[in-house]
C-alpha cells in the first residue's frame, strides 16, 4: 500500500465535479482519490493511472481510450469483498464512491509486472488468429484443461463466490414512447413526445442525463448548453406522464418492441444497495418495457483511427479527451498529439490548450482542413501538419513520441518523411459510427451512407433514429430531428402534435471529413509493428488481413476467426475498421463486406437484473395442498410432481434409535406399504387433476375423448378411462364418475391436469363446438385423503353417516354424507388394490377431517403413506402411471388394456383410427408386461435396456426396457414393470439385463399384476 | 333445475376453516404496520367464488333477478353490487366469475338454477379452490408492476377493469374495484408462493398485511 498521491492531471477548474468534497477508492490495492461526479476512469486518468489492464490475448498494457460504454480496456473488478464481486464493469460507466474498491479483471500477477506479458512479447507474432484452435486442437479430451489456463492467463472477470447480499427486481412497463438516449436528440425527442400527452419513457445510460451537450463547446440560445438541459429536464421531470431513468441502459431491443433496460439504482451510492427508510431496495432493476413507438437517440461513438502502437496507454480518442477535460476536470497528459480526418476532432485540441496543456501539433488527413474550429486552432496559434496521420504511437507503459508522417490514402501508403513528435498523449478521431447496436438487436441490417461514412439504422416499424444514431451530427439539425421524432411518435400512439420552440444552435462552418480507417505504415501490415482494431479482443489489422489471406470472405466469418466483436465489446469501437480493412484486402466496398450482428446485451449486465427475484424460495412457484403444515410438521420428505410438492415418505424415528436417527427411504416405505396392505393407510390425493363437466352433450363428450364407453354409466358411478392423443398414444388416464347425467367429475394425473383442460377446450371449441358442454377446473376446490387397507371402512364408519355397507355403496360408486361433519363426496375407487375410499371435502375443512382421521385412526393403525409406497402399491397390482409406463409412443393395447377401449363406439374417438393403422396393430411391439428377478433381491434399475441374448455381439438388439422397479415387503422381493417386444406372447420366458457395471440381470417375464390378481381385495 | 348435481360443501356447525393462506401465515409472517409502509395486504378468506358459464344473455337475465346486477357483457371488466360485496368478472366470451359473501354460494347456486330452467350453462363451486387478495396503499401500483406483465396504469387500468394475467411465474386474475383497491384472485395452491412473492416485492415499500 503506498501514500495516496496528489492527482496529477486534476485540473483545477472546470468540470462537472464537486471539488470540496473528496471521495477515497482504491485500484489494484493503491488508495486514490477522486471526487464526486468522477467516474472511475476520470478519477483514475486524474491520478495518473497510465495502465489499467493487460490486454486479453498479447498481455500488453493497457489505458483508458474512451469515456462510455465503449471503452475497451479499463474492464475492472468490483468489490472489497467476496460477496461483492462484480465482473465486467467499464470504469468509464462507474460513478466514484467513497471506498469503491476495484482490480483490473486482467493481468497476472499485477498489471504493472505481467508475467504473461513476456509471452505476448515473445509470442506475438506465433500468436496469430485461430492459434487457440490450432495449437491446443490436440487430443481433444485436453481441450478443457488448456482452457482452464487460457482463461486464468485471459482473465475475464469472476463470478462472486459467496451469495449476493443485495435484491434485484423486474419492472414491467408500458408506454407510448420509449426515447434511448438522452442527448440532445432524445431530450427534444422526449420534449416533443411529453408535450402530446403521451405515456413517454427516457432511458439514459450515463449518470447525468445531457449526453454529448454536458461536455459541449456549443451554445443554445448564446447560453452554455447544459443549461438548456437543465431546463428540459426541469420541464420532464413535472411532466405526470413522463417517466425518467437516469443511469439505465436500453441493453435488448426484442420483437414487437419489447426493450430490455438495465437500471442501476445503487451502484453509483456504494458495493450493497443502502437501506431506504430502513427499508431494503433493489440493488438493480430490470425493466421489461412493450412500446408503442421507440426512438434510437444513441447517439455515435468516435472511431479511432488504427495506427501501429496505438493500443499504448495515452492513446485515446479525441472526444474522450474533451469529455475527460470539459465534464471531469482532468487532462489525462501534458503534450497531446491529435490525429485527425474530420473537423470534430480538433475540439479535443482546443479544449487542451484552454486547459493549459500543450498542444505539439494536430495531424490533419486532410489536404486543405478549413471549418470555424480549424481557424479557431489556427488562431491559437497550434501547429497543423495537412495530408498527414500518426502512423506509429512509441512507447511501451505510455506514449513519448508520435511518428508522423505524409500519406497517400487512396494509395494506401506513407509518401513523405517521418518525423518524430515527442509528446505523451495522442487523440485520434477517425470519424463517428453511430451507435446502431439496438436496431441491429431486431435483425435489421444497417445501411451504408458514404456522406456520414458510417452505418444507419435500418428500417424497424415503430422505431426512428435521430440525431448522432442516425449520422445527423450539426447541434441544430439534431435538436429539430429529436423534435421531429417526438412528434411522429406522438401521433402514431394517438396523441396529438404540440409546438416545441427549439434553442438556436450556431451552424458551424465544417469541412469534409475523409474516410480514413487503417493509417498506413513504412511497413506492411503484416511486417509492421501492430496496429490494433479491436482493442478488447486483442484483434490487430495483421489479424484481419491474414484472415482474408487464408480465405475468409464473409466478414461473419472473420469475425469468428480473429473474435472481432466478441463478447462484451460487441464491436463498439473496432467493428467498422475491422470490416474496411477486410474490404480493403478484399477489394471489396465497405457496404459490399456489410456488418456482422450485434447482439443484446449492449453491455454486460449482472445476473441478478436478469434473473430478478426468481431465484432462491421464489425461483418457481411451489404448490401446497390444504394439508401441507401437516405433511410438514410430520416430517414428510417431499417429492416434485410438477409444481406441487407431494409428501414422498414420512421417515420416523428408527425403531430403538436414541440419537433420532430416522428411518430412510426404504425403510419407510416397506414400513407405508405393510400399513396399507394389513391395517389402513392415508394419502394426501388433493393434486390429482379434477375437472367439473356440465352440460346435455357431457356424456357424448367423454365418449369422444376418452377410448372407453360411457355410455351406461350411471348416476352414482364411477369409471376409469383411457385418454390418447389422436396419434393413438396414451396421454392420460384417470377416474371420471357420474354425478347426475349432465354431470360428470373426470380426474386427470397431478402433472397433466392443466394440459387435459386445454385439450378438452381445444376440442370442444376447434372440432365439436356443437356439442352443449362446459369445463371447468376445481381441482384446488376439493382436498382429497385417500383411506385404503382392510381397516379404511371400519375407520371411516366411526365418523360419517353415510352407510359403507360393501352391498350398498359398492367398489367404483361414489356417495354423499358427512365426514367429521364436514359435507363430502366419497369415492369408493382404488389406486392400492385395497379397499378404498377417497374423501374429498371442500379444501378449507381438510385440516379438520384429516386430524379427526387421525383422532379416531389410532386404534386401526392409520399410517399416512407417501407418492413412493403409492408407487409400490399400485405396481404391485400392475396399475400404469402415465409418463412412467407411457412415454408417448405407448398405445392401450401395448398396455395389455384392450378392455378399455370401445372399438364399437357409435362415434368415432380420438385415437381410434391411429390403432388401426399398420403400425399399432403389428405384433412385435413393445408391450407391458411384469418382470420377476431371478434373485430375489434385485431390484432391477429403471430405464435398463432388456435384451433376449447376452451372448449376442455388442450392438446388442434391445427389445425393451424397464418402467418401473422396486422392493416390495408384500411380496418379499424385487418386481418390476417393463415394456418388451412382444411380451405378452412371451410370458414364462427369461429376459436379460446388462448393467453398465458389467453385471447382468436376470428376469422372468410375468403378469404385470403381482398381488391379488383377482382383485378381490378391493371388493371387500 | 338442469340436470347437475348440486352439493353445498358448507356446513353451518363450527367446524374450523382454514383459509389458503393459514399455512403462509404461520410460516411467513404478516409484517406489522410500519412507518414507512406504502402498502397494504389483506386476504379477503373463505368467501363464495362461483364460476358460471353459459351464453350472456340467459346468464345476464338470471343474474338481474337473483343478485341485482347485470352480466359484464364488456371483455375485462368488473360488475359489483352497491355494497361491493357481490360481484361478478367477466373471463372468457362465456365464462364469468362471481364472488359473493361466504355462504352465500350455495343458496345463489340453486336460485340461478331454477332461474336458468333448461338453459344451457354450468355453474362450479370452486370457494375452496381460490382466495382474493386485496392490496391498498401508494404503492400498490409499482408492486403490481414488478408482479403482473398486464399494463396497470390508469389510463389503462380504470376502475371496474378486470383481467386474467401473468402473476410472476403464475396466474392470477387482477381486478381493480375502486380508486384505492386492487384485488386478485389467485388459485389456492399457488397462493403461499404469491405471498411470499408480494412479501418480498414489497419489502422496499414496507408492505404490511392486515388480518
Amino acid at each position: 500500500m503506498s501514500q495516496s498521491r496528489q492527482p496529477v492531471y486534476r485540473l483545477n477548474k472546470g468540470g462537472r465535479i464537486d471539488r470540496s468534497r473528496t471521495l477515497s477508492f482504491t485500484f489494484n490495492g493503491q488508495h486514490y482519490q477522486g471526487h464526486p461526479g468522477d467516474t472511475l476512469a476520470s478519477a483514475l486518468l486524474a491520478n495518473g493511472v497510465d495502465i489499467v489492464n493487460r490486454s486479453f490475448k498479447y498481455s500488453r498494457p493497457r489505458g483508458i481510450v474512451a469515456a462510455g460504454a465503449e471503452e475497451p480496456n479499463a474492464i475492472v473488478q468490483l468489490g472489497s469483498r467476496e460477496a461483492a464481486q462484480v465482473p465486467n464493469v467499464r470504469a468509464t460507466q462507474q460513478a466514484l464512491f467513497d471506498g469503491l474498491t476495484a482490480r483490473s479483471t486482467n493481468g497476472w500477477p499485477n498489471v504493472q509486472r505481467d508475467l504473461m506479458g513476456l509471452v505476448g512479447k515473445l509470442g506475438g507474432q506465433f500468436m496469430p488468429p485461430g492459434f487457440y484452435y490450432k495449437t491446443f486442437m490436440a487430443p481433444a479430451s485436453m481441450w478443457l484443461t488448456y482452457e482452464k489456463y487460457i482463461r486464468k492467463a485471459a482473465g475475464l472477470g469472476r463470478s462472486p463466490m459467496e451469495p449476493d447480499p443485495d435484491t434485484y427486481d423486474h419492472f414491467h412497463q408500458h408506454c407510448d414512447v420509449l426515447v434511448v438516449g438522452a442527448g440532445a436528440a432524445g431530450l427534444a425527442a422526449a420534449l416533443a413526445a411529453a408535450r402530446s400527452g403521451a405515456r413517454v419513457m427516457v432511458a439514459d445510460e450515463q449518470e447525468e442525463m445531457g449526453g454529448a451537450l454536458l461536455d459541449s463547446r456549443e451554445t443554445l440560445d448564446g447560453k452554455p448548453a447544459d443549461q438548456w438541459v437543465s431546463q428540459v429536464l426541469e420541464e420532464l421531470v413535472g411532466c405526470e406522464n413522463v417517466t425518467l431513468l437516469p443511469r439505465t441502459t436500453a441493453n435488448g431491443y426484442h420483437d414487437h418492441n419489447f426493450v430490455t433496460l438495465h437500471e442501476r439504482r445503487t451502484e453509483h451510492l456504494g458495493e450493497t444497495a443502502p437501506l431506504e427508510n430502513g427499508l431494503r431496495q433493489a440493488r438493480s432493476r430490470m425493466h421489461r418495457v412493450r412500446v408503442g413507438q421507440v426512438i434510437l437517440a444513441t447517439g455515435a461513438h468516435e472511431r479511432p483511427l488504427v495506427y501501429a502502437g496505438n493500443d499504448i496507454p495515452g492513446n485515446l480518442l479525441a472526444g474522450a479527451v474533451s469529455t475527460y477535460i470539459r465534464r471531469y476536470g482532468v487532462a489525462p497528459g501534458r503534450q497531446l498529439v491529435l490525429s485527425t480526418s474530420n473537423d470534430y476532432g480538433y475540439r479535443a485540441a482546443l479544449d487542451w490548450q484552454e486547459a493549459g496543456c500543450e498542444v505539439v501539433a494536430i495531424v490533419d488527413a486532410r489536404e486543405f482542413p478549413a471549418g470555424d474550429w480549424v481557424d479557431a486552432a489556427r488562431a491559437q496559434g497550434i501547429k497543423i501538419i495537412t495530408s498527414s496521420a500518426v502512423i506509429e504511437a512509441k512507447g511501451s507503459n505510455r506514449v513519448t513520441a508520435a511518428r508522423v508522417a505524409r500519406i497517400d490514402i487512396d494509395a494506401y501508403q506513407v509518401c513523405g518523411p517521418i518525423q518524430v513528435l515527442a509528446c505523451d498523449t495522442i487523440a485520434s478521431s477517425g470519424g463517428y459510427s453511430p451507435v446502431i447496436h439496438l436496431a441491429s438487436h431486431t435483425g435489421v441490417r444497417p445501411i451504408w451512407r458514404d456522406d456520414v461514412i458510417g452505418f444507419v439504422p435500418g428500417g424497424v416499424k415503430g422505431m426512428q433514429a435521430c440525431g448522432g444514431a442516425n449520422g445527423t451530427y450539426a447541434l441544430g439539425d439534431v435538436l429539430a430531428e429529436g423534435v421531429e421524432a417526438g412528434i411522429k411518435a406522438s401521433v402514431a400512439t394517438g396523441h396529438a402534435a404540440q409546438a416545441v420552440s427549439l434553442p438556436s444552435a450556431k451552424r458551424l462552418q465544417q469541412g469534409v471529413a475523409v474516410a480514413l480507417f487503417q493509417v498506413p505504415h513504412e511497413k506492411p501490415t503484416l511486417r509492421g509493428p501492430k496496429q490494433f482494431v479491436d482493442l478488447q479482443n486483442d484483434v490487430t489489422a495483421a489479424g484481419i488481413e491474414l484472415a482474408t489471406r487464408e480465405g475468409f470472405e464473409s466478414i461473419e466469418h472473420i469475425k469468428r476467426y480473429t473474435a472481432m466483436g466478441f463478447g462484451t465489446d460487441q464491436g463498439k469501437l473496432g467493428n467498422i475498421n475491422g470490416m474496411a480493412i477486410a474490404a480493403r484486402c478484399l477489394g471489396l466496398s465497405i457496404p459490399e463486406v456489410g456488418t456482422t450482428v450485434f447482439r443484446p446485451n449492449y453491455t454486460p449486465v449482472p445476473f441478478g437484473a436478469i434473473v430478478g427475484r426468481h431465484c432462491r424460495d421464489l425461483f418457481d412457484p411451489e404448490r401446497y395442498t390444504a394439508l401441507h403444515q401437516w405433511h410438514v410438521e410430520r416430517g414428510a420428505e417431499f417429492e416434485d410432481v410438477g409444481q406441487w410438492k407431494r409428501p414422498r415418505y414420512y421417515p420416523q424415528a428408527r425403531a430403538g434409535a436414541t440419537n433420532g436417527e430416522r428411518e430412510s427411504m426404504s425403510e419407510a416405505v416397506a414400513r407405508e406399504c405393510l400399513a396399507v396392505r394389513e391395517k389402513v393407510g392415508i394419502l394426501d390425493a388433493s393434486t390429482l387433476g379434477k375437472i367439473d363437466i356440465q352440460g346435455p352433450d357431457a356424456r357424448e363428450f367423454l365418449a369422444r375423448i376418452y377410448t372407453n364407453k360411457w355410455e351406461k354409466l350411471a348416476v352414482g358411478k364411477c369409471r376409469y378411462g383411457l385418454m390418447c392423443k389422436d396419434d393413438g398414444m396414451v396421454t392420460d388416464d384417470g377416474v371420471t364418475s357420474c354425478l347426475a347425467d349432465n354431470h360428470f367429475l373426470m380426474t386427470t394425473t397431478t402433472g397433466g391436469a392443466a394440459a387435459i383442460l386445454e385439450w378438452l377446450e381445444l376440442w370442444h371449441q376447434t372440432e365439436w363446438p356443437e356439442l352443449e358442454v362446459y369445463f371447468s377446473s376445481v381441482t384446488d376446490h376439493w382436498a382429497t385423503m385417500t383411506i385404503t387397507g382392510p381397516n379404511a371402512r371400519a375407520l371411516l364408519a366411526e365418523i360419517t353417516d353415510i352407510n359403507l355397507d360393501r352391498d350398498s355403496f359398492k367398489f367404483m360408486e361414489w356417495r354423499t354424507g358427512n365426514v367429521a361433519g364436514v359435507p363430502a363426496r366419497v369415492y369408493r375407487i382404488s389406486f392400492t388394490g385395497e379397499l378404498t375410499f377417497e374423501i374429498n371435502v371442500q379444501a378449507n375443512y381438510a385440516m379438520h377431517v384429516w386430524q379427526t382421521l387421525f383422532k379416531h385412526g389410532g386404534k386401526y393403525g392409520l399410517t399416512p403413506y407417501g407418492t413412493e409406497a403409492m408407487h409400490v402399491l399400485r405396481a404391485e397390482k400392475g396399475f400404469i402411471i402415465v409418463g412412467q409406463e407411457t412415454d408417448g409412443s405407448v398405445t392401450p393395447e401395448d398396455l395389455g388394456m384392450q378392455w378399455c377401449i370401445g372399438y364399437d363406439k357409435p362415434f368415432s374417438w380420438i385415437g381410434k383410427r391411429a390403432l388401426v393403422r399398420p403400425d399399432t396393430k403389428r405384433e412385435n411391439r413393445k408391450q407391458l408386461v411384469g418382470l420377476k428377478p431371478k434373485d430375489p433381491k434385485v431390484v432391477l434399475e429403471e430405464g435398463a435396456q432388456i435384451v433376449f441374448d447376452p451372448n449376442h455381439a455388442i450392438p446388442m438388439p434391445m427389445v425393451g426396457h424397464v418402467t418401473s422397479s422396486y422392493y416390495s415387503p408384500t411380496l418379499n422381493s424385487g418386481f418390476a414393470l417393463a415394456v418388451v417386444k412382444g411380451g405378452q406372447q412371451k410370458l414364462g420366458e427369461t429376459v436379460y439385463l446388462p448393467m453398465a457395471d458389467g453385471r447382468t440381470f436376470e428376469a422372468e417375464i410375468v403378469s404385470p399384476i403381482f398381488y391379488d390378481p383377482k382383485g378381490e381385495r378391493q371388493h371387500v | 333445475m338442469s340436470n347437475a348435481a348440486t352439493f353445498d360443501t358448507r356446513t353451518d356447525s363450527a367446524i374450523p376453516m382454514e383459509s389458503p393462506l393459514a399455512y403462509s401465515y404461520r410460516r411467513s409472517g404478516a409484517p406489522a404496520t410500519g412507518p414507512a409502509s406504502r402498502v397494504t395486504l389483506r386476504e379477503r378468506a373463505l368467501l363464495g367464488h362461483l364460476i358460471v358459464r353459459g351464453g350472456a344473455i340467459a346468464l345476464d337475465e338470471a343474474v338481474r333477478g337473483v343478485l341485482g346486477i347485470s352480466l359484464p357483457g364488456q371483455p375485462q371488466t368488473l360488475v359489483q353490487d352497491a355494497s361491493g360485496e357481490r360481484s361478478i368478472q367477466w373471463l372468457s366470451p362465456d365464462e364469468w366469475l362471481v364472488i359473493v359473501p361466504g355462504g352465500e354460494e350455495f343458496p345463489l347456486e340453486t336460485r340461478l338454477r331454477e332461474r336458468l330452467g333448461s338453459a344451457h350453462y354450468a355453474i362450479s363451486d370452486v370457494s375452496g379452490g381460490q382466495t382474493l387478495l386485496e392490496l391498498a396503499g401508494e404503492a400498490a401500483r409499482e408492486l403490481l408492476m414488478k408482479t403482473v406483465i398486464y399494463d396497470v396504469h390508469p389510463s389503462h387500468f380504470p376502475v371496474g377493469k378486470g383481467v386474467t394475467t401473468v402473476f410472476a411465474k403464475a396466474a392470477t386474475m387482477l381486478r381493480r374495484p375502486d380508486e384505492e383497491r386492487w384485488e386478485l384472485v389467485v388459485r389456492r395452491s399457488f397462493a403461499d408462493y404469491c405471498y411470499r412473492w408480494l412479501l418480498d416485492a414489497g419489502a422496499e415499500y414496507g408492505v404490511n398485511v392486515e388480518q
